[in-house]
């Protein structure tokens, strides 16, 4: 069997089990649907005066694409590499031709599908409920992917390390919430800190590039690259680090 | 012979707990090795070691390689306490091991072989836990390997799956794979291995053939006479071989099944009555008894054999 089949037999395992945890599907797409009404709809962008946020709503495409692209691989590496652990998996794993690289990018290519069609589904909210001027660019894909590459790996470092699926949850929110907040995604740099360092965030480049892409001007090549190097180095701590079995 | 499996001077710790203590052993092709021992002796750490799926002093090879260099084609694996995506049907969790192979069984046939031709389409977490197990089982076999490893296969199955999977294993030591299975079923080391490897604390203190173990370690048969009997019904006795008091019984060691007749007319001539008479034949348990240091049971009485020859009252 090629590695190709190897991916192939992981990630149809790994859809169908994710696809039959019904609640875990239904929140995954539901998650994206109350942001934007939160945020978008009752909060409101009103740059004339009024509302929280101070920019055109299309400012906070980064932000909202973020919500799926941060929590979701996350939470669902994390629990996944719990789950394996606690039922020894990767003890039989380690038996197979399966390597721990093709594992987890057989997880973050079915991340990938599952939250680019939320991200889909997120992008059609804004552009329906917030009359958001979005450019829907080929560019916002490699974002996304290496938004998800990168933080499925940090996913798997999150479950190989924490101790328990609880564990894994409570640590995802813990760094979850402050990168979203502190990535130039909902707050605009100028209103943080300046001597607070959000250049050291990956999740900022995936902010820049996006919003460079979603508005149709400014850096692109910059944000992808330092994107692409974190995707890679999370990608690869993330494998080594999936527990063979103690 | 070819040896598919060495180990030499296997040691392993956790912290200050010594897992592994030295062990030594290996298999040969279409060998099937028994490893048995209480909780915690190291089966399952010595499984790990031998896989390659922990770090482990001493050397191991599988098939002249080193345990995780090896062709992962030719080993299968059942982990302890596996726990494969409960959400998929017991057809699809044999698929998707069979997905990362190179070459497999027919998925089909091996679901048939441990008895689950019926049951393929049911959800892992919705069959019974005897079906459970065997479709764990299932994904060990799927790659047709020359060294299966099971950890303790037959837990949780029924008496009928777990005679069906042992003529399963027979029929592939048969064919010449290599079988390394743990278990607390002496009478499953019994039936299936061709050598048992006896862990307690970490150290291998036993390893040989079933029976070269029971003819060593075992004892005598014993002809167990219960009764209300004190020290002058023993010295009435009039028999050849040891007789002795436990508590209220008789135990009258080394009587054979066709001397069991003798003990009773020595009883009769004694003029000693009884409720009933069992007679103990060593096996494979009462050598685990002795060399894991628990001999005797919980309540203080001596352990009986599984064949009861005879009984009666008088």
């Amino acid at each position: 069997m090629s590695r190709l089949g190897r991916l192939r037999a992981e990630s149809l395992a790994a859809s169908r089990a994710f696809l039959r945890r019904r609640t875990a599907v239904f929140f995954t797409f539901f998650f994206p649907l109350i942001i934007v009404v939160i945020f978008g709809v009752l909060v409101q962008t009103r740059p004339g005066g009024g509302g929280l946020f101070t920019r055109p709503p299309a400012y906070y495409v980064p932000g909202y694409l973020a919500v799926v692209v941060l929590f979701t691989p996350l939470s669902r590496v994390g629990s996944e590499v719990a789950r394996h652990r606690d039922g020894n998996r990767f003890e039989k794993l380690a038996t197979t031709p399966l390597t721990r690289p093709e594992w987890l990018l057989a997880q973050t290519l079915v991340n990938v599908v599952v939250i680019g069609l939320a991200g889909l589904l997120l992008l059609g909210l804004m552009v329906v409920l917030t009359d958001a001027d979005i450019v829907f660019s080929p560019l916002l894909l490699p974002f996304v992917v290496l938004g998800v590459a990168l933080f499925c790996g940090v996913g798997a470092m999150l479950g190989s390390l924490a101790s328990s699926q609880d564990g894994v949850i409570s640590a995802s929110n813990g760094i979850a919430l402050p990168l979203l907040f502190l990535s130039e995604t909902f707050v605009p740099p100028e209103l943080l800190p300046a001597w607070l360092p959000t250049w050291l965030s990956p999740l900022t480049y995936f902010s820049r590039g996006v919003r460079a892409v979603s508005t149709g001007g400014g850096e692109v090549a910059v944000p992808l690259a330092v994107l692409s190097v974190c995707a890679v180095v999370g990608f690869a701590v993330g494998a080594a680090l999936l527990p063979r079995t103690d | 012979m070819t040896e598919v499996l060495v180990a030499e001077d296997v040691r392993r710790s956790y912290g200050d707990t010594v897992a592994l203590d030295g062990v030594s052993l290996s298999a040969s092709a279409g060998e099937v090795l028994a490893l048995v021992g209480p909780n915690g002796a190291g089966k399952t750490t010595l499984v790990r070691a031998l896989t390659g799926t922990t770090d482990a002093e001493g050397r191991v090879e599988l098939f002249g390689e080193a345990p995780t260099t090896v062709d992962r084609d030719r080993i299968g694996l059942l982990p302890q306490s596996f726990t494969p995506h409960e959400r998929l049907t017991a057809r699809e969790l044999v698929a998707y091991y069979a997905g990362l192979y190179d070459e497999t069984r027919d998925v089909e046939a091996v679901l048939a072989d441990v008895g689950l031709a019926e049951a393929a389409d049911t959800h892992y977490e919705n069959l019974s836990g005897g079906q459970q197990r065997r479709t764990c089982v299932a994904t060990a076999l799927i790659n047709d390997p020359d060294l299966l490893v099971l950890d303790e296969p037959t837990t949780g199955i029924d008496p009928a799956g777990r005679q069906a999977l042992w003529e399963l294993l027979e029929g592939l030591a048969d064919r010449g794979v290599t079988i390394l299975v743990t278990t607390h079923y002496m009478e499953e080391a019994q039936r299936l291995a061709d050598r048992v490897g006896l862990l307690a604390d970490g150290r291998l203190v036993a390893l040989d053939a079933p029976e070269a173990l029971v003819a060593d370690h075992a004892g005598d048969s014993q002809l167990i006479v219960d009764g209300a009997f004190d020290e002058a019904a023993v010295a009435a006795i009039d028999y050849p071989t040891e007789t002795t008091l436990q508590d209220g019984r008789l135990v009258v060691t080394g009587v054979r099944p066709e001397s069991i007749g003798g003990v009773v007319d020595a009883l009769d001539a004694a003029g000693v009555g009884y409720d009933s008479l069992t007679w103990t034949q060593p096996d494979l348990e009462a050598v685990y008894l002795e060399l894991t240091g628990t001999g005797v049971g919980r309540s203080g009485e001596p352990r009986e054999g599984a064949r009861a020859a005879t009984g009666g009252s008088r």
